[in-house]
């Protein structure tokens, strides 16, 4: 049973999810839900999730201002962003914040079940968008790499990068590398390490624009 | 936000000890807080009257010991600004060790250049280094300007005494640049703030200018459009107009716009795909790495990943087309994947097998491949690619 957070200034868009994870009692309960920023860092402080369902764009600082909050205090929970069509930069500036994945709202209902339980496992949830940007930034390799360990995919990263770009679940992923799905679920969550941590210039020029390095 | 100056309570004895604005008890913080005057001032005074036999000393601890310190419920920091500090400390340790040293032209002279430095560092705020050249200095109030004035002005007349009195070659030179360095300080700041109002005021003349323009896009744009879901009963007629909407107002925000050579290859490979999601009723879900510009190599490119779109909306079966582009190094590259029933490549119907060849056909023209990916019951995928003629691809 996964205690989940939901955060999202849209009041429908809020009932909807909030009405699909009903019908998956068995598997989510949800413990609380907040349209603004101020409300979602006070209850998530109170009610201590396992995941935060957040939106990118709110009043207020949006989801970058409560995972900042947040995790300073609850350092235990775990943000997916969720959000309707984002700009690279904002979406690339929650996952240097924390957010352990970004999916878009048109995403399924079974697969957003699914990509909560990964993140609450521990692991990433790259939606192709997001495999899009990462791909993007860091699509040039660097002369001299500050650090080659952060600041550059694998070519096995990039090639399960591109697949998701490409719409294909981790299951078909794994299959078509003859790879485990525990190994793709593997490279993505280092390319998050990498994501997080790199100081590539298109990176910390993304993050210091949100001002959160 | 919590205001810096507590308003007093008006009570037998209304003297606080400042708990947040405070060099060592607050003491000067609070009488400032209680004539409401900038508590520079005050630390001034009790500074020079220790020079006075240590008069302000004696003071400062009086009122120390007679006073109360006004809770807050902000953790009180001991020191303000510890550069401060240290700089008053460098300067009483100076005026010490001159005085060992024997270097001491007499208390009076020594009160005086005290009192004209003192003079400047009120008349900045404590900060005069950093406040000189401060882009948020504001205005400086009459009373500040008018004090520093004379205190500058008491400076330089004792100064100059003691100067012709030395009969120092320099003492010219001194007096000029110490006035110079005056009328720096004393309008400086302000100079600076007129500069910055004036940058203030074109910024937000372009941002006024932006907002109607979003404005009327909008208008013109969303609006309409959710005017036209509310007129309509059919849901799917309605998930197309929204993700139409999404689309084009993706690119009007995130600028997936034309270039200056017309349009770009992502640009047109997303009008593809919203064309097929309106014909179909059913999501294209596009993204793109890198862009380049529309040539025919790049233009063949888009119109073989647009037929295949078609192909998979037609006969797929699947809830969504997801497409990726990726340009770099050289080359362009497409796939056009769904998860949809997919097909056996050995038996593939007459009509799919002419928009194969069609697809093959027009990026092998193109110089570039297609290849066809596709497995009973677990989808297809429709890879095309060309390389690049002229300009290099490049990120965004």
């Amino acid at each position: 049973m996964i205690r989940l957070f939901l955060v999202d200034d849209h009041a429908l868009f809020l009932s909807g999810v909030k009405a699909e994870f009903e019908d998956m009692a068995d598997r989510f309960e949800i413990v609380g839900t907040a349209s603004d920023v101020d409300d979602a860092i006070e209850g998530i402080r109170e009610t201590d999730p396992d995941v935060v369902l957040i939106d990118v764009h709110m009043p207020g600082g949006g989801g970058l201002a409560v995972i900042n909050s947040v995790t300073e205090t609850n350092p235990d929970v775990t943000f997916l962003a969720l959000s309707v069509s984002d700009a690279a930069e904002d979406v690339i500036a929650m996952i240097r914040a924390g957010a352990r994945g970004y999916v878009t709202k048109s995403i399924g209902s079974e697969e957003l079940a699914e990509a909560i339980e990964r993140v609450h496992g521990g692991d990433a949830v790259f939606s192709p968008r997001l495999a899009g940007f990462v791909l993007d930034a860091f699509a040039h390799g660097l002369p001299q790499p500050a650090d080659p360990e952060l600041d550059q995919l694998t070519p096995r990263e990039k090639e399960v990068l591109r697949l998701i770009a490409r719409g294909y679940p981790y299951k078909q992923v794994a299959r078509r590398l003859s790879i485990s799905i525990k190994t793709v679920e593997t490279h993505v969550s280092s390319v998050l390490r990498k994501l997080q941590l790199s100081n590539r210039y298109e990176l910390t020029r993304w993050a210091s624009d949100r001002r959160i390095v | 936000m919590q205001m810096n100056t507590v308003a007093a309570p008006r009570r037998e004895i209304d003297l606080f000890r400042h708990a947040t604005d405070r060099v060592v008890a607050g003491v000067a913080g609070g009488i400032a807080n209680r004539l409401g005057v900038p508590t520079g001032y005050v630390r001034a005074g009790f500074v020079v009257l220790s020079l006075l036999w240590g008069l302000g000393l004696v003071a400062y601890v009086a009122l120390w010991m007679a006073t109360f310190e006004k809770v807050e419920d902000r953790p009180p920091r001991l020191i303000d600004n510890p550069r401060q500090l240290g700089l008053g400390m460098m300067f009483v340790g100076g005026l010490l060790l001159f005085r060992t040293v024997g270097w001491w032209p007499g208390d009076l002279p020594m009160v005086i250049v005290t009192t004209l430095a003192f003079g400047l560092a009120v008349l900045s705020d404590f900060d005069w280094l950093s406040r000189l050249f401060d882009p948020h200095a504001a205005r400086p109030s009459k009373l500040r300007v008018g004090f520093g004035v004379v205190m500058l002005l008491a400076g330089l007349v004792a100064l100059a005494g003691a100067l012709s009195q030395l009969r120092t070659l320099g003492g010219v030179t001194l007096a000029v640049l110490i006035t110079l360095a005056g009328v720096v300080m004393v309008f400086g700041p302000w100079l600076v703030s007129l500069g910055r109002a004036l940058t203030t005021e074109r910024r937000e003349r372009i941002r006024q200018e932006e907002r109607a323009e979003m404005a009327a896009h909008l208008h013109d744009s969303v609006l309409q459009t959710l005017a036209l879901m509310q007129r309509t009963d059919d849901p799917k007629r309605i998930v197309t107009l929204a993700r139409q909407q999404e689309r084009e107002l993706r690119a009007w925000l995130y600028g997936a716009d034309t270039g200056p050579n017309g349009q770009r290859f992502a640009a047109a490979l997303e009008e593809a795909a919203s064309r097929v999601e309106a014909d179909f009723d059913l999501p294209v879900e596009v993204v793109t790495v890198g862009d380049t510009a529309l040539d025919d190599t790049t233009r063949a490119v888009v119109a073989a990943a647009g037929e295949a779109m078609v192909n998979a909306a037609k006969h797929s079966g699947a809830a969504e087309v997801s497409v990726y582009a990726e340009v770099a190094d050289g080359r362009v590259d497409v796939w056009v994947a769904d998860q949809g029933k997919g097909f056996d490549s050995g038996s593939v119907p007459p009509d799919r097998r002419g928009l194969q060849d069609s697809i093959r056909g027009r990026m092998a023209r193109a110089g570039g491949g297609a290849e066809i990916d596709a497995r009973p019951g677990e989808g297809t995928e429709v890879h095309v690619w060309a390389p690049l003629a002229g300009e290099e691809g490049e990120s965004r």
